[in-house]
């Protein structure tokens, strides 16, 4: 269950794009900027949005509010919503529909990008993994690509209910369907109720973005996180060093399940507790269909499918803690903290922890036994831990995290004992399990933004993933099979970048990605081991256009 | 020839009242106090007709001064006309932040000013010396815009909703008419005023 991510495209010389730029910037305009909540507010996207979709304090306000102003929304609001029943029925509830409403004109944002991408000469490297004979694949030099095409709808239902839906409609250019992004309600302070203190408990159910540290689904970088893209597949080298865990799931997934959370992100604590369908075998829901139990969507014949690979789920937790640094104690407490130019981002320093923890389920056909065949269940738990950071300073903003992961390893073994060389071929069959070497992972990485001028945005971000198993596999598997293989156990990334705003809704992206070594070439050692041989990098430059509206 | 006497007195003294009338009133820098009015085209509300300064001729501050708040994200009102001298009270009715700042004033980028920021309920002033144009812009809320036109006399009218104005006692003369409107040229016309004058402005961009 891969969560989607932007594709990385091909890009003329930097300094093409940054001279047509400035040529853009400089003609005059007089507009607004307005996807959903703009429209609703008449304002700009500079009100929560310090380099769309990064947020800022008051953006990050107005998400926690449930999509409105924190206070007095209404008095903010340009177009009326359409009432859905009197506020009077309120009073004659349980005899009428508790009264709501729904925004005057359908909130909806589309949001497009398309990209240049241009890669280094050593792309020509992978040559070598052709079959002899047969002639290699083309990576063009250069390439021009569409990307996505997205809707998103969000806003605000009344009484505290809040929405979000996000879906790429279109993904390449081609019309090939996209996938669904955050689909969501959320009860936003539901503690209310229960007479805990503000803000303290609200409820999210549907399929969203586990509450990350940082976002990738809303990040403003043009590829990925390394870490979050990271699965725990283990050493998978038949013969030796194999380990049975293969598993496929990663922080950049779509969790689907129900969250509670509380406090706030723009000062003070803030948790969320997240309780999510557990997919380790990476099964798409369409795919994962039963003939006989029909799932919600569907009939008898399978409907659409389950979203899990085992009944357990996992759970996810996270906790915060924020220091707004002013002195005066009124304006650390505000949303936005007061300054002589007028109100900015807080000066702050945020501290975070989060854990994960789930529970593989593989299942293998056992022997037969009285011409019955055994099922055996191989339980597998794992963890993903880790602590994270940001500081802030005006529009300089530095911020990191680290992750540790670990998967535990059954290996299959026989009536007698004996481990089973993977993968299973059919005989021997398992009769049970035995503890192997736990797969493990880590990293992490560490930004820097600094927004230049406010339509400027200076970026610099290094990539750390630490996977032996990953290593490992590329040995086995490096020559003559299109396997990515890092030439080291740890993958570095270094990528600076530069946005600008054309406009307030449309921004020019340029990112260079230095990327790990790597290598497609296996020579063996003295002693018969292999060993990795003429290590490269691909470098790409990335340059994106995109839009909102 | 008691009565010619009489008479005679009376026309002199009539004479005498006329002449220290006349006097009076020249003194007081006019035969008499009229009205310009006209019409700004294209016919919108929020334009500001004003009289350029007269050379010799200064004018007291008035005391009473102007006020533009902040609420629901828009300045109210989005126009004012203040003559050079005024102060104007900045409020902030949100219960969001809000920031003011002018980036200039008729254009001169060194006469940029920033008033801060200041929460709901409170208010800042600003004293304007210098006539001319001040676009008003909140560095949170980069929608947010209005203008202050700092008049240089105190002859001055703000368009109603059809564009029509009225600039009431002004003295007798021939004067420099200025029309400003927001995203338009500034239009200037030669108007000599006798009782009451009539001068139309068509705006162009």
């Amino acid at each position: 269950m891969q969560r989607k991510h932007h594709r990385i495209l091909k890009t003329l010389l930097p300094g093409v794009i940054v001279g047509a730029g400035i040529l853009l910037l400089a003609s005059s305009h007089k507009g607004y900027a307005i996807p959903p909540f703009a429209r609703k507010y008449q304002t700009s996207c500079q009100t929560c949005h310090l380099d769309f979709p990064k947020l800022n304090d008051f953006g990050k306000a107005f998400k926690d509010a449930g999509f409105k102003f924190p206070a007095d929304d209404e008095t903010y609001i340009k177009e009326p919503p359409v009432l859905l029943g009197a506020p009077a029925n309120k009073d004659s509830f349980p005899n009428s529909v508790w009264p709501g409403e729904v925004p005057g004109l359908p909130p909806v944002g589309l949001r497009y990008n398309q990209f240049f991408q241009y890669t280094g000469s050593n792309r020509n490297q992978f040559d070598a993994l052709a079959t002899p004979g047969a002639a290699p694949g083309l990576v063009p030099a250069t390439d021009f690509q569409a990307g996505l095409f997205s809707i998103f709808t969000a806003g605000n239902f009344g009484s505290g209910i809040a929405w979000w839906v996000d879906d790429d409609i279109s993904v390449s250019g081609d019309n090939s369907a996209g996938a669904l992004g955050d689909a969501y309600l959320k009860f936003v302070d539901i503690g209310r109720f229960i007479k805990l203190p503000k803000d303290s408990l609200s409820l999210r159910a549907g399929q969203f973005e586990l509450d990350l540290p940082v976002t990738q689904a809303r990040s403003i970088n043009l590829s990925p996180y390394d870490i979050f893209q990271e699965a725990n597949v283990g050493a998978a080298i038949p013969g030796a060093m194999q380990q049975n865990v293969g598993n496929q799931y990663t922080f950049a997934d779509a969790a689907r399940g129900i969250e509670l959370s509380g406090g706030h992100s723009y000062g003070g604590y803030h948790y969320s507790v997240a309780v999510f369908d557990q997919n380790t075998t990476g099964i798409s829901q369409s795919s994962n269909s039963f003939p006989y139990v029909p799932s919600a969507t569907g009939s008898a014949g399978g409907g659409v499918g389950f979203s899990s690979d085992s009944s357990m789920k996992n759970v996810y937790a996270r906790a915060s803690y924020r220091f707004n640094l002013e002195r005066d104690p009124k304006s650390r407490r505000a949303i936005q903290a007061a300054g002589a130019t007028g109100p900015h981002d807080h000066t702050y320093l945020n501290f975070g922890t989060f854990y994960m923890y789930g529970d593989s389920l593989q299942r293998f056909t056992g022997a037969t036994v009285g011409g019955i065949t055994e099922v055996l269940s191989n339980r597998e738990p794992y963890y993903r831990a880790g602590g994270d950071f940001s500081f802030n300073y005006r529009t300089f903003n530095v911020y990191g995290l680290y992750m540790y992961a670990r998967d535990s390893d059954n290996l299959p073994m026989d009536a007698t004992g004996a481990p089973i060389p993977l993968p299973l071929s059919g005989s021997p069959t398992p009769a049970g399990f035995v503890r192997g070497l736990p797969a493990t992972f880590s990293g992490g990485f560490v930004q820097a933004d600094y927004l230049v001028h406010p339509w400027l945005m200076a970026i610099a971000r290094w990539d750390q993933v630490n996977s032996s198993a990953d290593r490992i596999n590329g040995l086995a598997f490096a020559t003559n099979t299109s396997y990515f293989a890092p030439y080291s156990s740890s993958r570095d990334r270094f990528t600076p970048g530069v946005q600008f705003f054309i406009r307030a809704n449309i921004k020019a992206s340029f990112e260079y990605q230095i990327r790990p070594r790597q290598f497609v070439t296996v020579g063996s050692l003295a002693n018969g081991n292999p060993v990795a041989l003429n290590p490269f990098r691909v470098n790409t430059a990335v340059f994106a256009l995109e839009f909102v509206y | 020839m008691k009565h010619e006497g009489n008479t005679q007195t009376m026309k002199q003294t009539t004479q005498i009242l006329l002449f220290a009338s006349a006097a009076i009133l020249a003194g007081a820098g006019g035969l008499r106090a009229g009205v310009i009015s006209g019409t700004v085209n294209p016919a919108k509300a929020d334009s500001v007709v004003y009289i350029n300064a007269i050379a010799g001729k200064t004018f007291p501050a008035p005391a009473k001064p102007f006020e533009i708040d902040q609420k629901s994200l828009m300045f109210h009102p989005h126009v004012i006309a203040a003559p050079v001298g005024s102060t104007v009270q900045f409020l902030n009715s949100d219960k969001v932040q809000h920031n003011i700042f002018w980036p200039s004033i008729n254009g001169d980028k060194k006469l940029s000013h920033n008033l801060g920021t200041w929460p709901m309920g409170e208010q800042r002033s600003f004293k304007f010396d210098t006539p001319g144009v001040v676009p008003l812009l909140c560095n949170v809320h980069p929608e947010m815009a209005a203008y202050i036109i700092v008049t240089p006399t105190p002859y001055y009218a703000v368009t109603d909703a059809s564009g029509g104005f009225k600039i009431a006692d002004v003295p007798d003369g021939s004067y420099t008419v200025t029309a400003w409107h927001e995203g338009m040229k500034i239009l200037a016309k030669p108007v000599t005023l006798s009782g009451s004058a009539t001068v139309d402005f068509s705006l162009t961009k």
